[in-house]
């Protein structure tokens, strides 16, 4: 495991990518793992300690929904999907996150008068 | 979802849990072995990514909110820790709770048995009574004002007019208790309710073997002789056995078949009585009873009726429909040309329709004041020792500081810790709780029978039903909070940087006073309030135990006597039966110690006959327009009861059946018909508009003697001798010399009974001090129960008190020290501890005292003789507050004296 890779992801944004990749299609805990996985170009790494809580969370909250289907491989996996409340969420999160990282950039990368 | 549901969700969710784990485990193990590691280093670096399997599932298990449940039980575990860690405080804490939650719930069984439970029949609310119900017996008069008890010709006449209501049942007032015999074998006393035919239906009650008595029973004058058997007595005497119908009861002289069992738990209509047995009315004539002949008059008014209203229609509506009809057919009983003073008395008669549910409860008339004065006074009871456990956790808490402090140190919420402390308080009370249940079953069953002594014990269903184990689950949150949240928030909200420098927590300690301070001061008033209400309550039963009675209630035996299974003659040759008296009169009076001996229609507080009374020559006056009370004797009473004559003479052997009628009245009767002059040879009739004017004559006026109850006033009263009212007296009085060996009485008076006539059964034995004793036993217990919780409560304020102070002198040792070694008297330091609690009880005797004199008027028509404001009570009540406070003060401020200033100083 190359600890360089790794990063803290600011606290809720583990949430706002499973629910990216849930909204994709019903999936299980070790593939959400890896899709995170190569989407991030091995950038990110998710922990099963950081993931079960969060996925097991969304579930609470209505935000996801589970149901046990067979896997690819013919053994039983708990499946999660996206419910509308999920949807609505990941939507207005989503617009949350761009307009955030959109503010930060433009003081990131803009120059003050004065300051130069 | 219950408790259950969710309990097993949570097991479900757990294998869940690790099934979605072990997924995710063994496909990341067979990705690296698709990648060319073998299997066991690939489960080994599986394992190694992972971390923490348990760590993991906790962390979810924490995310989706079940955490509450496993915190609540560690709390609990923690509460019950914390409990056996300081063995002390619990044992006074569980102690106290148990009697204020068990009293409370003990008073609280008896209200809901005598007036809050409804019967158990067919939609209770929809029952309504004719009258309130408080009355039972027979009476033959027009009537005149709120009408209680009806005639069976008024119970067909209405029940064919009516239109609202579904139904009527009527049930003869008077419950009788008598003597049946099952299939010949021996008579056994039997209680009877005659029924109409309508009873079981309209109340909606299935029989449960066999059928109910039917309208097809109750049709002409002794037709119907069957009898249904309540579910108890039909278990007594047949254990259950169904071949039990169409066995033959003989009751009296009368043969029944019995048809039918009725339905478990039906007790009949009458709370605080059981029905062994329902027999039709038309039966009615087969009961020997004064009065019995007079069934067929249309005015013999002896029913209770009730009725089941038609969906929707209001109490309202029907009472204006039942009062219409109520005056028509009455107006129809008293023929063509009425006399004009039975017109007024029917225009002032009226029927008020009452709530039925409940059937009706002769014991919440006696016992519904007392009950709910009885219900504040433990709830006060209750509060007192809230208080004091808020108190005791309150220090406890200070001591707990650092505990808390490093809780929050270490994360803990402040809401985990208040609701952690909260629990600890739930635990306490529901230990209490279920002490005090345990406590209540017992006691309730105690009270009802010191509050009704008597032979047999009041038949009244005292099992707790939902309605009070939810009044006690009720009580117990209260207290939970009453006692626990002052103490919880207190605890949680403290600074913890310097309580962790300090060690312990000075820094609170001043507001904990004044907390403290505060409930000390509530439980003091709280206390004098208590105290003055047993004050009161005992001198007014002190009061009422030296009334002059008019009677010598010492060394009087009294025998109640059964005859109805004795077929006694009625009728013309009814003096048999005063023949059969004289007989043992006479052989009684052989017995060696017997001084004398009477038989009496009634004794003393055993029931009553009243009218009203008109002499010749003499008009009526407000004073002389009251009912007269009368009773039947022999010539042996007045000195048997030791009730002394005034003027003329009693009665002797010269006053037969056939000599002129005579009577022997009392003071207030002579006094307030003939102010200024002897009553003597005056004659009078009973009854307002009499058939035989002046046929009685009177022969002698003897001192005012109580009859019903020691706290009533002056009553006119006139006895009448057996000889001319003839028939056979119950009740047999006996008067022995003082000393005389009672046994041996009573097995020789047993066997002149016996010898006299051996069908004649002695119900019970009792004695005149005995009946006194019972006239007075619901004030009595009273007096005692306030007294009882009165000291209580301030001995529990004393506990709060002597803690409080203790505390105060343990933290001030070194000062105290500091003080003695620089030359301070003990008597200022002593004085100096003493003045804090002095100024408590003023203050809480300041709050008190008003509180204590503006709300006991409530208890006034419980009081005889007294003011809700007796001084003397108030006093008392002060001194006893006050002695025993600063006898709880004394102990520590003592021990503050007793200090040895090196060693003060050296713990430090």
């Amino acid at each position: 495991m190359k600890t360089e890779s790794r990063f803290d992801l600011p606290q809720g944004t583990l949430d706002l990518l499973i629910m990216r990749i849930v909204a994709l299609g019903p999936i299980h805990g070790y593939a959400i793992a890896q899709r995170i996985q190569q989407m991030s170009r091995e950038a990110l790494q998710v922990q099963q300690g950081s993931l079960y809580p969060a996925l097991h969370r969304l579930e609470y909250k209505k935000l996801l929904a589970a149901k046990w289907q067979p896997s690819e491989t013919g053994r039983e996996a708990k499946f999660y999907d996206l419910t509308a409340k999920g949807r609505a969420h990941l939507k207005a999160e989503t617009e949350n996150w761009e307009r955030l990282t959109d503010v930060v950039d433009l003081i990131l990368k803009g120059t003050l008068e004065g300051i130069g | 979802m219950s408790w259950l549901g969710r309990l097993f969700a949570r097991k479900r969710q757990e294998l869940d849990l690790d099934k979605e784990l072990r997924f995710h485990f063994e496909t990341q193990v067979a990705d690296k072995l698709r990648s060319g590691i073998p299997e066991s280093e690939a489960r080994r670096l599986t394992r190694l990514e992972f971390g923490g399997m348990e760590q993991i599932k906790e962390d979810c298990r924490e995310s989706r909110g079940t955490m509450w449940a496993e915190s609540l039980a560690q709390d609990i575990r923690d509460g019950a820790r914390q409990l056996r860690k300081s063995p002390g405080f619990s044992l006074i804490a569980i102690v106290s709770l148990t009697l204020g939650i068990g009293a409370n719930t003990a008073i609280f069984t008896l209200l809901n048995a005598i007036m809050l439970r409804p019967l158990p029949v067919q939609n209770p609310g929809e029952l309504v009574l004719f009258g309130d119900g408080k009355a039972h017996g027979s009476t033959l008069g027009v009537p005149d004002g709120s009408t209680r008890l009806f005639s069976d010709a008024f119970f067909h006449d209405f029940r064919q007019q009516d239109t609202l209501f579904s139904g009527i049942a009527a049930v003869d007032s008077s419950q009788f208790a008598t003597k049946a015999s099952i299939a010949g074998a021996a008579y056994q006393t039997t209680n009877i309710d005659l029924v109409s035919g309508s009873y079981f239906s309209v109340l909606g009650v299935p029989a449960f073997l066999g059928r109910t008595i039917e309208e097809s029973d109750a049709g002409s004058d002794g037709s119907g002789p069957v009898a249904v058997a309540s579910y108890s007595w039909f278990q007594r005497h047949f254990n259950g056995d169904p071949s039990a119908l169409g066995k033959v009861i003989r009751i009296q002289s009368h043969d029944y078949t019995l048809v039918g069992v009725a339905r478990p738990g039906f007790f009949g209509i009458t709370v605080g009585q059981s029905t062994d047995l329902w027999i039709p009315l038309s039966m009615e004539k087969a009961f020997a009873r004064p009065g019995a002949n007079a069934i067929g008059q249309k005015l013999f008014q002896s029913l209770h009726l009730i009725g089941r209203l038609k969906p929707g229609v209001t109490t309202t509506q029907a009472s204006a429909e039942t009062n219409l009809l109520f005056k028509q057919i009455l107006r129809g009983y008293l023929g063509p040309k009425p006399p004009q003073k039975h017109l007024d008395d029917l225009a002032h008669a009226s029927i008020e329709l009452t709530p039925g549910g409940r059937g009706i409860s002769p014991l919440s008339f006696a016992f519904s004041l007392p009950l709910e004065i009885l219900m504040a006074i433990v709830a006060l009871v209750l509060v007192i020792a809230c208080a004091n456990i808020a108190n005791m956790l309150l220090a406890r808490g200070v001591a707990r500081t650092r505990e808390v402090a490093v809780r929050i140190a270490l994360g803990a919420s402040r809401r985990r810790i208040v609701f952690q402390l909260l629990t600890e308080s739930a635990v306490l009370a529901s230990i209490g709780a279920f002490a005090g249940v345990a406590l209540a079953w017992e006691a309730s069953g105690m009270l009802l029978r010191l509050a009704t002594p008597g032979p047999r014990p009041v038949p009244l269903d005292l099992t707790p039903d939902l309605r009070v184990l939810g009044f006690t689950l009720g009580v117990t949150a209260i207290t939970t909070i009453l006692f626990g949240i002052l103490p919880a928030f207190r605890a949680a909200d403290l600074e913890f940087t310097p309580a962790l420098k300090e060690g312990r927590g000075t820094s609170s300690a001043s507001t904990r006073g004044v907390m403290a301070r505060s409930l000390i001061v509530g439980q003091v008033a709280l206390s004098v309030l208590l105290l003055v209400v047993a004050a009161l309550f005992v001198r007014s039963l002190i009061h009422l135990s030296d009334v002059n009675a008019g009677f010598d209630k010492h060394n009087v035996l009294i025998f109640f006597l059964d005859s109805s299974t004795a077929n006694l003659p009625h009728g013309p040759d009814e003096i048999r039966s005063v023949r059969l008296q004289e007989q043992i009169d006479s052989s009684v009076q052989n017995i060696p110690g017997v001084k004398s001996d009477s038989f009496a229609f009634f004794t003393f507080n055993g029931g009553a006959w009243s009218d009203q009374v008109l002499f010749q020559g003499v008009p009526r006056t407000p004073q002389n327009g009251d009912e007269v009370f009368f009773n039947i004797v022999d010539n042996g009473f007045f000195t048997t009861m030791g009730i002394s004559l005034a003027a003329g003479r009693t009665f002797t052997a010269q006053d037969q059946q056939n000599s002129p009628k005579v009577a022997v009245i009392n003071e207030t009767m002579a006094r307030r018909f003939f102010p200024n002059t002897s009553p003597i040879g005056h004659r009078f009739s009973i009854g307002e508009a009499p058939e035989h004017a002046g046929e009685i004559e009177v022969i002698g006026v003897v001192k005012d003697a109580k009859v019903l109850a020691l706290d009533e006033g002056s009553q006119m009263a006139a006895y009448f001798p057996c000889t001319q009212s003839p028939g056979f007296f119950d009740n047999f009085a006996v008067r022995y010399v003082p000393g005389a060996n009672k046994q041996e009485i009573i097995s020789r008076v047993r066997h002149s009974i016996a010898e006299a006539n051996p069908n004649i059964l002695v119900n019970s034995i009792s004695s005149l001090d005995e009946q006194v004793d019972r006239s007075v036993a619901t004030q009595s217990l009273i007096a005692q129960l306030s007294s009882f919780f009165g000291i209580l409560a301030v001995f529990l304020s004393c506990i709060g008190i002597y803690g409080l102070l203790s505390y105060s002198v343990a933290r001030r040792t070194s000062e105290l020290g500091i003080r003695l070694a620089l030359g301070a008297q003990s008597r200022t330091l002593l004085w100096m501890i003493l003045r804090e609690s002095v100024i408590l009880l003023a203050v809480g005797l300041a709050i008190g005292i008003p509180v204590a004199l503006s709300s006991t008027r409530i208890l006034k028509s419980l009081l005889f003789q007294l003011s809700p404001l007796d001084p003397a009570a108030i006093a008392i009540a002060i001194c006893a507050v006050a002695s025993m406070t600063v006898a709880a003060a004394w102990l520590p401020a003592r021990r503050a004296t007793r200090i040895n200033p090196v060693q003060a100083l050296r713990s430090e």
